[in-house]
Order: C-alpha cells, then sequence, then structure tokens
C-alpha cells in the first residue's frame, strides 16, 4: 500500500504539532511541511506561551476544556521529563487579579491548572487596586525552543520541511493527497475564510530575572509572563490591525502599566518590542473540506483560527485534527486503493 | 557614644543599621564602627542561598518566632519599592517535599498563600508523598550586603578590615558599647562550647527556567542534609550539605557529586544547567542563639557587649527582628546611662 501524502501548510506551533501527531498516529502517512515562515519568524514565537486558556465564543466549554486539558497533561508529562529545557517547557505559577469581582471566581480551567485557589488578603496586599485574585501553577511553553524541538522530532521522523510561500491550496494537489491547512491568518487568502481577522498583540521582552511569577490582569489586557531567557510584558488587542511594526508610544504604555503592577521591572533591562498577530476566529476551524476543481478533488482538513489560545490548545485541537486525517485517509483507501481521486 | 560593630554579615550589618536608624537622631554623636577580617563576598551570609524559611520545627525561644515574622514583613515590605532586586530581594514560591505527612509549621501564618500539595503536583516528585506550597522571598546574601553597606556609608559608619584578637582591644581602643556579630567564629573572642560550625556547600548554577524552590526533607537526615534547589536573582543554588562540626574551608569532591546528584534526581533539567562555582560555608548552629547582653570589666573599665551570634541556617530569615532586639537592649544600655533624653526614633 503506498504512502498517503500529506502537506501541512504552516510551521507555526499549529503546524508543526499537527504534523507530529499525524506522523505519529496515522501509520503510513508521508508528511511534508511548506511555509513561507519558520521559527523564530512566526506568530508563536512572539507569544508568551502561557498555559491559560482563552475562551472561544464559538466552542463548547466542554470541548474547550478536553482541548486545553489534553495540552497541559501533554506539557505537563514533557516538564517532568529530562526534556523540558530542550522542549522550552517549564512550570510557573502566579496571579491573575481582578479590578473588580468576576462573574465568575472559579473559571472553567481551574482543575486543570495547580493548585487553583483564590488569593488570601495577606497576597492581595501587593496590589492595592485590585480586590480579588486566583493563584495557581500552569506551564509556560516558549515558542522559540519549543517549535526547533518540534521541527527536531519532525526530521527525525522523516517529515520533510520545505520553504515555499503557497498561494493557492490547489498548487499542491499534485503532490499531495491531502492538505492540512494551519495557515493562521493566511487562511484568509487561501480558504477564502472572511471570518478570521487578526487581533494585533503588541509586548516587549525584556531582562528582569528576580521576576519568578506571573501576573495577569484580569482584563487580560496587562501581563507579565516569566520565561527562561526573558520575561514577557503586554499587552494590546488591536482588533483588525495588520500592522507589524511597533509602536513607541505603545511600548512606553505598555511599561508603565507593567512597572504599576511589579515596580521591580523599572529595573528591567535589554528591552525588545515584539508584534505577533492572533489569528483570531470566532472559533477554531476544525473541519474537512473536499474542495473540488474540474473533476479534481483535493481533500483538505483545515486547522487554524486559535486566536489568543493556540498555545494553550494546540495538543488537543492536533489531535482533534489528526482525527480527520484518519478519516480522509481512511476515505480514500476504501475508494480506490492505488489511484488520485 | 562609640559603638564598634565586629562582624560584617549580615547580622553585623543590619545590626548597625537598625542602631543607627533608631537612634543616631537622639543620640549625638553616635560613632559607630564596622570591624570585621571578612567582608562581602567572603562571610557566611555570601554563601547562603538567601531563602527566607525558618527551620520545620519550632525554635526553642519563642521569641525567636517574633522575630522571624518581623523580618519576613519588613522584607514584604520593600517588595513594593522599584530597588528590591538591588537589596537582593524577591518573591519567590516553591515547594517543600516530605516521605511522610508531618504537621504544619510555625510560621505557616508568616508566609503568603500556605498550602498542602495536591497529588497532581506530588506527581512532579515521585520520591516524595507530602507537601507544602508557599510563596517567600528570597533574600541574596551578596547584594543585600552590598545594599546594607551602601546604606552605612550614607549614614557616616565607617569600615575597618581587621582580626580582632579579643573584646579587650577594642575597649582599649575606645569602644563603650561593642555589638559582637561574629557568627561562627565568636569562639575566639570568648569561649562557647555551644557553638559549633555545621559546613555546607553549595554551588551556583545558570537555570533560568527554574522558578521555584525545592527543598526536601528527610527525616533520618536533618535539616539541609536532604537536596535543595533555591533560585536567586540570576542564579540557582543546589545543595543539600550539613556537616556538624567539621571546618574545613575548601570544597570537596564527594560533597559536589552529592549535591550534583541529588538535585538532578529531584529536578533533572539541572543536567542542561551550567555551573558557575561552588562555596563551602559555616553556618554557625548554636542550641540556642545568642542574643544577650553583658558587662566585661577589664581592669578600671567596663564595657557594655551584646552579643547577637548563633543563628544556624536561618540568619537571613531572623535577621531584623534580632537586630530590633539587638537595639532594645542598646537603649537600655543608653537609660542606663542617663544617655537617653529622647525616645529613639523609630523608623
Amino acid at each position: 500500500m503506498d504512502a498517503v501524502r500529506v502537506a501541512v501548510v504552516g510551521a507555526g506551533v499549529i503546524g508543526l504539532s499537527t504534523a507530529l501527531c499525524i506522523s505519529k498516529l496515522v501509520p503510513g502517512s508521508s508528511i511534508t511541511i511548506l511555509s513561507d515562515k519558520f521559527t523564530p519568524n512566526t506568530t508563536s514565537d512572539v507569544a508568551a506561551g502561557m498555559l491559560i486558556p482563552h475562551t472561544y465564543a464559538d466552542a463548547s466549554i466542554h470541548k474547550q476544556k478536553q482541548w486545553f486539558r489534553e495540552t497541559f497533561d501533554h506539557l505537563f508529562a514533557i516538564a517532568n521529563s529530562s526534556e523540558a529545557g530542550d522542549a522550552g517547557v517549564h512550570l510557573v505559577s502566579g496571579w491573575q487579579i481582578f479590578r473588580n469581582l468576576p462573574t465568575e471566581e472559579v473559571p472553567f480551567w481551574a482543575d486543570v491548572v495547580l493548585g487553583f485557589r483564590k488569593m488570601t488578603d495577606a497576597e492581595l496586599k501587593k496590589f492595592p487596586q485590585h480586590v480579588f485574585g486566583q493563584a495557581f501553577t500552569t506551564l509556560k511553553c516558549e515558542g522559540p525552543v519549543y517549535l526547533p524541538w518540534l521541527e527536531k522530532r519532525l526530521k527525525e521522523r522523516g517529515v520533510l520541511v520545505l520553504t515555499r510561500q503557497i498561494q493557492d491550496l490547489w498548487e499542491l494537489y499534485q503532490s499531495f493527497d491531502i492538505v492540512v491547512n494551519c495557515s493562521g491568518l493566511g487562511s484568509r487568502k487561501l480558504a477564502g475564510d472572511s471570518q478570521i481577522f487578526p487581533v494585533r498583540g503588541q509586548v516587549l521582552k525584556v531582562q528582569a530575572p528576580w521576576v519568578k511569577h506571573f501576573i495577569r490582569d484580569g482584563s487580560t489586557m496587562t501581563y507579565i509572563y516569566p520565561g527562561a531567557s526573558n520575561v514577557t510584558l503586554g499587552g494590546t488587542r488591536q482588533k483588525g490591525d495588520w500592522n507589524l511594526s511597533p509602536d513607541p508610544e505603545i511600548s512606553s504604555d505598555i511599561f508603565s502599566r507593567c512597572c504599576a503592577l511589579e515596580s521591580s521591572l523599572h529595573g528591567a533591562y535589554d528591552i525588545k518590542e515584539k508584534v505577533g498577530l492572533r489569528p483570531s476566529r470566532p472559533g477554531v476551524r476544525l473541519q474537512k473540506e473536499l474542495l473540488v476543481q474540474e473533476g479534481r478533488r483535493l481533500p483538505v482538513v483545515h486547522h487554524y483560527g486559535h486566536g489568543s489560545g493556540g498555545i494553550s490548545v494546540h495538543w488537543g485541537t492536533a489531535l482533534e485534527a489528526t482525527k480527520l486525517v484518519s478519516e480522509w485517509v481512511h476515505d480514500l483507501r476504501i475508494s480506490t486503493p492505488k489511484a488520485k481521486l | 557614644m562609640r559603638v564598634v560593630v565586629i562582624g560584617a554579615g549580615v547580622i553585623g550589618l543590619s545590626t548597625a543599621l537598625c542602631i543607627h536608624q533608631q537612634y543616631h537622631s537622639a543620640l549625638q554623636p553616635l560613632d559607630i564602627k564596622v570591624y570585621a577580617d571578612r567582608f562581602t563576598p567572603f562571610t557566611t551570609t555570601d554563601v547562603a542561598a538567601g531563602l527566607w524559611q525558618p527551620y520545620i520545627t519550632k525554635p526553642s525561644d519563642p521569641q525567636e518566632i517574633e522575630w522571624n515574622k518581623q523580618t519576613f514583613d519588613y522584607l514584604l515590605g520593600h517588595i513594593h519599592s522599584p530597588n528590591s532586586e538591588k537589596m537582593g530581594l524577591a518573591l519567590v514560591s516553591g515547594y517543600n517535599l516530605f516521605r511522610e505527612a508531618v504537621p504544619d509549621p510555625f510560621w505557616k501564618d508568616i508566609v503568603l498563600g500556605f498550602r498542602k500539595l495536591t497529588p497532581r503536583e506530588l506527581d512532579v516528585f515521585p520520591e516524595y508523598s507530602y507537601g507544602w506550597f508557599n510563596t517567600s522571598l528570597i533574600l541574596e546574601g551578596k547584594r543585600y550586603l552590598e545594599w546594607l553597606t551602601e546604606r552605612l556609608m550614607e549614614r557616616g559608619v565607617k569600615f575597618f578590615q581587621r582580626k580582632v584578637e579579643s573584646f579587650e582591644e577594642v575597649a582599649q581602643g575606645g569602644a563603650d558599647v561593642i555589638i559582637n556579630c561574629t557568627g561562627v567564629w565568636a569562639g575566639t573572642l570568648q569561649p562557647d562550647p555551644l557553638l559549633q560550625p555545621g559546613r555546607g556547600q553549595i554551588m551556583k548554577v545558570n537555570a533560568p527556567w527554574v522558578k521555584h524552590f525545592i527543598i526536601t526533607h528527610d527525616p533520618d537526615g536533618g535539616i539541609y542534609k536532604s537536596p535543595y534547589i533555591i533560585p536567586g536573582l540570576q542564579t540557582v543554588t543546589l545543595g543539600g550539605i550539613f556537616q556538624l562540626g567539621n571546618w574545613r574551608e575548601t570544597n570537596n569532591m564527594q560533597d559536589h557529586k552529592t549535591i550534583w546528584e541529588g538535585c538532578c534526581k529531584l529536578e533533572p533539567t539541572l543536567k542542561d544547567a551550567n555551573i558557575i562555582g561552588e562555596w563551602t560555608g559555616f553556618r554557625p548552629i548554636r542550641s540556642k542563639m545568642r542574643l544577650e547582653r553583658e558587662k566585661l570589666h577589664f581592669g578600671s573599665s567596663n564595657i557594655e557587649v551584646i552579643h547577637n551570634y548563633g543563628h544556624g541556617g536561618y540568619g537571613l530569615t531572623i535577621h531584623w527582628g534580632c537586630a530590633l532586639e539587638v537595639a532594645r537592649l542598646f537603649g537600655k544600655v543608653l537609660e542606663e546611662r542617663n544617655l537617653s533624653r529622647k525616645p529613639p526614633s523609630h523608623l
């Protein structure tokens, strides 16, 4: 039986992890990743990678919790192994604080993270403008380390990685049997999806190694996320803004907002500005589509639109995308053993 | 009033600062000098990891509980300042791990967010079946001593490198009050059979992904004999050595192995860490710390000595409470000599 040739478009966290899942779970698949951008130039490289889920309007809480749990458990196992440093995954504790009592004191993901509890009054004293807070331990999964680690795992498994800019999914028809579209914002063009739009995020990556805890304001606009090689200070949520150049006024504003929460940040040095465009959509598109054109048929699995939550749910959604790929593989094998559709 | 503080570790410098803060306006002139043969980075304080954490068993002297708390609260008060990291101060959270259930420590309400570990958290540490999680403070010895030195110099306190051979020599030099902060070497000034070195060896490594302290406890081994990992402001301290009565100041190869193997077992990612250096220090172990006044007579002159030594492995943890207590005793000395005209200013 010939190998099923799978093309994965996109090499951010979604593309790479989906390719890895397919390689592990779909026997007889031969995988090629095609992307114009690779780490450290993907959106995943700008994200801090904190495992705190975003809530999607268009997906059931049950499903979102499952995706988050699968991702957390998967990364937790890596964090506890000697691979953790190579994979860029580590535990970090901290606080999510609110200026007003939130409607939901215990979010759906509280029992997925570790040690979730309300902050004590003594702990809240550190944040005089805030009236309520949650303390917990979660994981940080850092793009610039995790993505190269994924690429290494993929190459070990014989997955081919190519630099190509795909203008149209039909370009892949000749050489591939199934296309997995993990192109994030690129799907606006590649899938003709007008529901996906950028939410621009500007961040500062600074040196402040004495900051050991994350601090996140419940409005989610201001956050401090300490990592292995820097601290990410954020941020912004600018809908429909495609501008990838950092705005110095915004940087200044981010810095003051963060210093207000953690005044030792005044001593931060080696400050770098970065911008990422979150591939936002009311819900993640996890869907099979059969493209048809002049008698040719191209099975596609769409896997994009994770917005702010890409790293938080990537493994769970990759598993689901892999299931959809398996379904296509099954269909291909029973319809005609050898020929292309 | 001439005060000589002997010792320039955390105890000596913080006591000098506390006395100056409280009495410099009430008492003029107040001349404070620090005499020491070792200054940072060669003091015992420099070797300490700097985690605020008392022993898990209750101290024999209940006053120590209060002094520990005063120190924590004092340091926590500085956390909000932009200069906290210049002081060597940062908040840090982490794990205390045990092989069996133990009662909660006396300091559970002093630290922040104290709770027991959940089963999933214990999965991270397969050799341990019980534990605590809490948020505490790091006070890095070297940075703190540098900071204290700056504060003292701003206040006109003078530093002298000298090996003091006796209290008498200091008295004859013109001191009115001596504050004895000589730590593990106090026995050379006045024999003290209760004081012994608790030799420790530590490694500092580069492992910036380690954000939590991890302290293990072995019911048979005793404190500090079991591996511990404590992140500092820039580096991570690895330790787990405690040898009572051992005065060898050089690093020991077997101890190096013990620390490295113990800590890598606890936190496997450490295998990727670069070792920056290794150091040995002597915890000033005493059944009970010595914080008390003593009047000494040399010929016709009397001199007041206030002893402040023997803080074991919790010097940084208790230092400010002890400094406040020494300042209080100093106030008594002034009263007896009718020297305090105004109530001491409390900063």
